[in-house]
C-alpha cells in the first residue's frame, strides 16, 4: 500500500529507525501523529503477562491518531517499535489542529466518543489476550 | 465567543427522546440511522448472541450511541442493542446533515478516522470471538431486567387499508381481499377484516398471504405474512400475522417508518 499523497503532503519530517528501535514509548505524553513511509513497525502494549503485539503497521498506516483525535495530550496507549528498518514520517500537527477546528462541534463529539471506544476496546482486548507474543 | 463562517451554520436539528427504565433504545440487527447522545441517565450496551446477552458497556451523559453506523459506511445494521437502565433522556440526531458535514472534514483527518475505525472494527471482531470461545459471558444484575420489546416505537398503531391474497391460490379464488392494518412491527402486523372474507378463502392459523399496502408515509410495503392468531370482534375478524418474508428493501422502508419522529 502506498502512502496517500494527501497524507504525504502533511509530512514535515522523515526519520529512519533501525530494527528494534522504540519510536514511541507507551505512557509518554504527546500528540504527534506518525505515518509509516517505508518498512513496517509493531504496535505493542504492556499487559500483565508481558508485552503483546497489537498490530503491525505498514506503509501508509498512521500511529497516534487516537491521542490526537481525543483532543488532548494524553499518555500513549501503546508503543511503536521498528520491525526491520523503517522510515517514519511525522505529520504537521499544527496544520492538523487547524483542520480539526473546522470540524462541526457535533462531529467532534462523535469522533471523541469513537476514540474513547477505541481505547476501551484496546484495553479489553489486552486484558483478554494477555499472553506474550512476538 | 467569536463565530467563524464554519460554526455560524445551523447545526443539524435534534429531538430529545425520553426512555423509561428498561426500555429498549436500539435493537441489534435493526437498520438504524439515528445517532444518540445521552443527556441524562444510564444506558446499557449489550450484544445478543444465541439467546444470550453479552453486556458491553454502561454509558452515561455525554456518551454517544450509533456513531459506528454513521462513520463506518460498511456497517449497515446495529451491531449491538441498547436499553435505558434508569429513566434517561437522549438527543437524537438525524444523520443526513452530519453526513454532509463529514464530507467537509479535511481529507487527512478523514484518513485518520477511517484507519481508527477499521482497527476498532477488527478488534471488536476479535473480542467477539474471544468472548464466545472463553464463555466469559457474565450477567450483570441490571441485565436481568425484563426482556420485553418495550421501545415506545417498537409496535406502531396505524389505520391503513391493505390488500391481501392467499399465497397458494385457493380453488376458485382469484384476486385480492381488503382489510385494515391496525398496528405493525418489524416482525408482523395486526389486521382487521370483514367476516365475509372468510367465505372466499380459509383464514386458518398457518395460512400465508401476500400483503400489499401503502404506509402513512406514502411508502409502499409488500410482505408475506402467516396467520398466527384469529379473533372475532363485533362481526369483524382480527388477524395476527407474522412476517414470513419481508424483502430487504421493504424491511428498510418499514424500519424508517418505525423510527421515532
Amino acid at each position: 500500500m502506498a502512502v496517500d499523497p494527501r497524507l504525504q503532503a502533511y509530512v514535515v519530517n522523515e526519520q529512519l529507525y533501525l530494527d528494534g528501535t522504540v519510536i514511541v514509548e507507551e505512557g509518554s505524553v504527546g500528540n504527534w501523529v506518525f505515518v509509516v513511509l517505508e518498512g513496517s513497525a509493531r504496535v505493542k502494549k504492556k499487559t500483565d503477562k508481558g508485552q503483546i503485539t497489537l498490530d503491525v503497521l505498514k506503509e501508509g498506516d498512521i500511529f497516534g491518531e487516537m491521542e490526537f483525535l481525543e483532543g488532548a495530550k494524553r499518555p500513549r496507549t501503546a508503543s511503536l517499535v521498528a520491525s526491520g528498518d523503517v522510515w517514519v514520517g511525522i505529520l504537521d500537527v499544527d496544520r492538523l489542529l487547524k483542520d480539526y477546528q473546522l470540524v462541526s462541534p457535533k462531529l467532534r463529539i462523535l469522533i471523541r466518543s469513537l476514540m474513547a471506544k477505541y481505547k476501551e476496546t484496546t484495553t479489553k482486548l489486552c486484558a483478554k489476550v494477555g499472553a506474550p507474543s512476538d | 465567543m467569536t463565530r467563524t463562517k464554519q460554526n455560524n451554520e445551523v447545526e443539524p436539528q435534534a429531538n430529545v427522546l425520553k426512555y423509561r427504565k428498561g426500555e429498549q433504545i436500539i435493537k441489534q440487527g435493526d437498520y438504524g440511522i439515528s445517532i444518540y447522545i445521552i443527556l441524562r441517565g444510564k444506558v446499557e450496551i449489550f450484544r445478543e448472541s444465541e439467546e444470550k446477552e453479552v453486556p458491553l458497556a454502561v454509558l452515561g451523559p455525554g456518551d454517544t450511541l450509533g456513531e459506528m453506523t454513521f462513520l463506518n459506511k460498511k456497517v449497515e445494521v446495529r451491531s449491538a442493542s441498547a436499553r435505558a437502565l434508569v429513566p434517561s433522556a437522549l438527543e437524537v440526531w438525524h444523520p443526513s446533515l452530519l453526513a454532509k458535514k463529514y464530507e467537509e472534514v479535511p481529507p487527512v483527518l478523514r484518513i485518520m478516522i477511517d484507519q481508527a475505525l477499521g482497527r476498532l472494527v477488527k478488534m471488536n471482531q476479535i473480542l467477539d470471538r474471544l468472548n464466545l470461545s472463553l464463555q466469559e459471558v457474565q450477567e450483570t444484575p441490571e441485565s436481568k431486567l425484563p426482556r420485553k420489546e418495550s421501545r415506545g416505537f417498537y409496535r406502531k398503531n396505524l389505520e391503513v387499508e391493505c390488500f391481501y391474497a392467499p399465497k397458494k391460490p385457493a380453488t376458485g379464488f382469484q384476486g385480492s381481499l381488503s382489510g385494515r392494518i391496525k398496528n405493525i412491527s418489524m416482525t408482523g402486523l395486526r389486521m382487521e377484516i370483514p367476516s365475509k372474507n372468510l367465505s372466499f378463502v380459509p383464514h386458518g392459523i398457518g395460512d400465508s398471504f401476500q400483503i400489499d399496502t401503502i404506509l402513512p408515509n406514502q411508502q409502499p410495503l409488500k410482505a408475506t405474512g402467516k396467520v398466527v392468531s384469529v379473533s372475532k370482534r363485533n362481526g369483524r375478524i382480527l388477524l395476527g400475522m407474522s412476517f414470513l418474508d419481508l424483502p430487504e428493501h421493504y424491511r428498510k422502508t418499514l424500519w424508517f417508518f418505525m423510527l421515532p419522529t
